[in-house]
């Protein structure tokens, strides 16, 4: 009884972990550059068929491409293609597709995190910024225009699903995904760098709200299997119990009663206390 | 424990009846767990009669699960009968869940990391693999492996086959396990009240 129990328990845990999953994407269906994350759940089985319910196999995200749109920010930069910005936090290497970046006193970009495009840095005097399609970065000065100040290169991984998010929407590279790779954009075939413009998360909002509805409808399924095995439990148990009064009952009387000769009533009683023992068994 | 159906009365019966319905309980909270784990075949539970009395019958259920377009090219569903073949450190598993991705070795994994086998050993491809609807998995024009599937099975790249088990129907499913359960309960009360008073009431010496 408790296989049932614990099978529909592990169903309703999983939805559970589905929700929580389903919910942080909704609520991050409008940061720039944010990836849809998935739970992902398999089955488990104790050798052969002895179905044991489900488990959380794990969490992804998924890098499709969100769409680009024009923002506007003096700053933004959005990836077209495969790819990651790289960024620096107090020392710490980090990846990330958000490239809602502001300048900072000591001219770098930074995100909203604090985390910092390598590569580049703005001199204080300059008056604009432009970055071409291949992360060329040109500033203006009152002096100059189009004075070159380096370049935004990408970085790619050999596995990215296995990168470890560090909250929002910056990774960092495991031994799993591998070291990073160099990508540089704007050859035949590789990404493009789109300056004034942000990747939109690739969340989609319908989508999410009809899968935490199925979810939500799976949970309450799965508990209704808990309280069915919860009952037939109870039922159960109480037959054991009255199988155990009556055998304490029919030994006692057989104990207390041998002069019971009638050999129906006999036969009768000792073909009870072989039922219960059985049953109970 | 009775050996054939002759030696069976009516509370061997019901307490056949009551383990079958547990039986079904635990294979319709087991399917309705895995409502979302992709490409979980539901298992079917049939009643057969067997000489213990009423027995639940556990057998897996072809239907195919339901295709759900992912985009990711390295999620793959199968239409027809067969399985992926993996190799894990306890042996190789079966499945029909097509959530794979490529290791940083590039060899093509599931979600464990256990590495998908081809025709001949693990399958090893770039990011510009292209898997065909035969299973043949092909690496800018270079064949890298072949996917074990019987004939007329085909491999559909960006999609997962959700899990076949539908929640309203396994939640009936529960329901009427657990009313098959009360039902044979019952009777078996009725038939221990009967008894009782049989053995305790009738010709009881005064």
């Amino acid at each position: 009884m408790n296989r049932a129990m614990y099978a529909a328990a592990s169903g309703m845990a999983a939805q559970q972990t589905n929700l929580e999953v389903i919910a942080d994407n909704l609520a991050n269906a409008d940061v720039a550059g944010f990836k849809q994350v998935v739970a992902t759940f398999t089955d488990v089985n104790a050798g052969g068929s002895l179905g044991l319910g489900t488990a959380t196999s794990g969490k992804h995200p998924i890098f499709a491409q969100g769409k680009l749109m024009h923002s506007g920010g003096p700053f933004d930069i959005a990836i077209d293609g495969e790819g990651f910005f790289r960024v620096e936090r107090s020392g710490k290497h980090a990846y990330t597709r958000n490239g809602e970046f502001t300048r900072a006193a000591d001219g770098t970009l930074r995100n909203a995190d604090g985390w910092a495009l390598r590569d580049v840095r703005i001199p204080a005097d300059a008056v604009a910024v432009h970055v071409a399609a291949d992360g060329a970065v040109t500033v203006d000065t009152n002096a100059v225009t189009g004075r070159s100040i380096g370049r935004i290169r990408l970085a790619t991984f050999a596995a990215p699903e296995q990168l470890q998010p560090l909250g929002g929407t910056v990774f960092a590279a495991t031994p799993d995904s591998g070291p990073e790779r160099r990508l540089d954009a704007g050859h035949t075939g590789q990404p493009t760098i789109a300056f004034g413009m942000l990747e939109r998360s690739n969340v989609s909002i319908v989508e999410s709200m009809m899968q935490i509805l199925t979810a939500q409808r799976a949970y309450e399924a799965n508990a209704k299997g808990v309280q069915a095995a919860d009952e037939m439990q109870r039922i159960g148990l109480k037959i054991k119990i009255r199988i155990i009064r009556s055998y304490l009952l029919c030994f006692s009387e057989l104990l207390f009663a041998p002069l019971a000769r009638d050999s129906t009533l006999c036969a009768l009683k000792k073909r009870a206390i072989r039922v219960c023992v059985q049953d109970s068994n | 424990m009775p050996g054939t159906l002759g030696d069976m009365d009516g509370m061997d019966w019901m307490a056949s009846a009551m383990r079958a319905a547990q039986a079904q309980l635990e294979t319709a909270t087991h399917n309705l767990a895995n409502v979302a784990s992709d490409g979980y075949r539901r298992v079917r539970s049939t009643l057969a009669l067997t000489p213990q009395g009423l027995a639940a019958r556990e057998s897996p259920d072809p239907t195919q699960g339901g295709i759900r377009e992912t985009g990711r090219p390295l999620d793959l569903a199968l239409l027809g009968p067969g399985t992926f073949r993996l190799s894990g450190p306890q042996g190789g598993v079966e499945t029909r869940n097509g959530a794979f991705q490529r290791d940083r070795e590039g060899y093509l994994t599931d979600q464990q990391g256990r590495r998908v086998q081809g025709r001949s050993g693990p399958i090893r491809l770039s990011e510009t693999a292209v898997v065909g609807t035969d299973g043949t998995i092909r690496d800018a024009g270079r064949v890298v492996g072949v996917l074990p599937l019987p004939p007329g099975t085909t491999v559909r790249s960006g999609a997962l086959e959700s899990s076949s088990v539908d929640a309203i129907g396994e939640t009936l499913a529960v329901l009427t396990a657990q009313r098959a359960f009360e039902t044979a309960q019952k009777t078996y009360g009725a038939i221990d009240s009967a008894r009782d008073k049989a053995v305790n009431d009738v010709g009881r010496l005064k």
